[in-house]
């Protein structure tokens, strides 16, 4: 197997860090409807910490794609 | 067999172009060669659109607001809330550099619809793609970002309280609170380099394999919302470091 191809499937594997986010992502939105209907009053802050999370959960995903786009196109 | 590696090998070299940064022209000037990319160029017409509007949009202040007004009134307001609820009353002296960075985002990341896209024998003279693939872009971003949240906490803790917060709580954390200033950075400029990049290949993709009907839908979530997420999540993360920085 020569580097070009090792790079491809790296760049496959690496893309399986979006697991991560995929399952993170949803968990949070769920919660956060349980908490907005539990308490509507406080939906500002809670959307505030919402976005908040999804951004930092998101993050792991984004890392393997920037990893996957420098193993395909160094 | 053939026909189908030739229109794989087309997507492909489509996607491989559209992701390239090409150098439209080069200024020679004292000896240098300056090269001028479509980033360049695609930044200094966001900085028309942005001077042109808020030239526009306040040359005619009156008492009782018009429409226009209204509006600009009702969005500095949101923004001055939002500063102020998160960084506390010191947050107003960050509403202009912060309110700076999310207009910024967001006329780039809506940009690119302004121009059409060709085809039918028609091409366009210059295309605006999103600024922010350009890692170059979104680095700059943050390098500001992090040199700002530095630099105030500094003046609004003095030399003594700034060199105190980094060895709170513990003096054991002193590494790790020295680490977030290369962490934070990296962070947000991977973040909305990746998403925006992420969002333009897989639109790229969507327009090779069907170039009709199915774009334009994919584009309100991939164009539109995508973009307008990112800006917010970017001004809100700095908004963060920020009153961490200064609490």
């Amino acid at each position: 197997m020569d580097v070009q191809s090792a790079a491809l499937i790296g760049a496959g594997i690496a893309v399986l860090t979006g697991l991560g986010a995929g399952f993170g992502i949803p968990l949070a939105t769920g919660k956060t409807s349980e908490a907005i209907a539990r308490q509507p009053e406080a939906s500002g802050k809670i959307t505030g910490s919402f976005l908040l999370g999804i951004a930092l959960a998101e993050a792991t995903a984004i890392y393997g794609l920037v990893v996957a786009l420098l193993l395909i196109f160094k | 067999m053939s026909e189908a590696a030739h229109q794989a090998m087309s997507i492909s070299e489509k996607i491989t172009e559209g992701m390239g940064i090409k150098t439209v022209f080069t200024i020679h000037a004292f000896g240098y060669d300056v090269p001028v990319s479509d980033t360049v160029i695609s930044t200094w017409i966001v900085m028309a659109i942005i001077i042109l509007a808020a030239f526009l949009l306040t040359r005619r202040m009156r008492e009782i607001p018009k429409k226009p007004q209204l509006l600009l009134e009702a969005f500095i307001g949101f923004m001055r809330d939002f500063v102020t609820e998160k960084a506390g009353h010191h947050g107003k002296d960050f509403l202009p550099f912060l309110g700076t960075i999310f207009i910024f985002l967001i006329v780039s990341n809506l940009a690119p619809m302004l121009t059409p896209v060709g085809g039918f024998g028609f091409e366009p003279v210059f295309v605006i793609k999103p600024l922010t693939r350009d890692i170059n872009v979104t680095a700059a971003m943050a390098a500001i970002v992090i040199v700002t949240v530095f630099l105030s906490s500094i003046v609004y803790k003095g030399p003594k309280g700034y060199l105190k917060s980094l060895v709170s709580p513990i003096p054991i954390m002193l590494p790790f609170n020295l680490m977030e200033y290369a962490i934070k950075p990296m962070s947000l400029c991977l973040r909305l380099f990746g998403n925006i990049l992420g969002a333009y290949i897989i639109m790229l993709l969507i327009e090779a394999v069907v170039p009709i009907a199915v774009p334009p839908i994919a584009g309100l979530y991939f164009d539109l919302f995508d973009g307008l997420i990112q800006a917010v999540v970017f001004a809100f993360l700095s908004t963060i470091y920020i009153a961490e920085a200064i609490e």
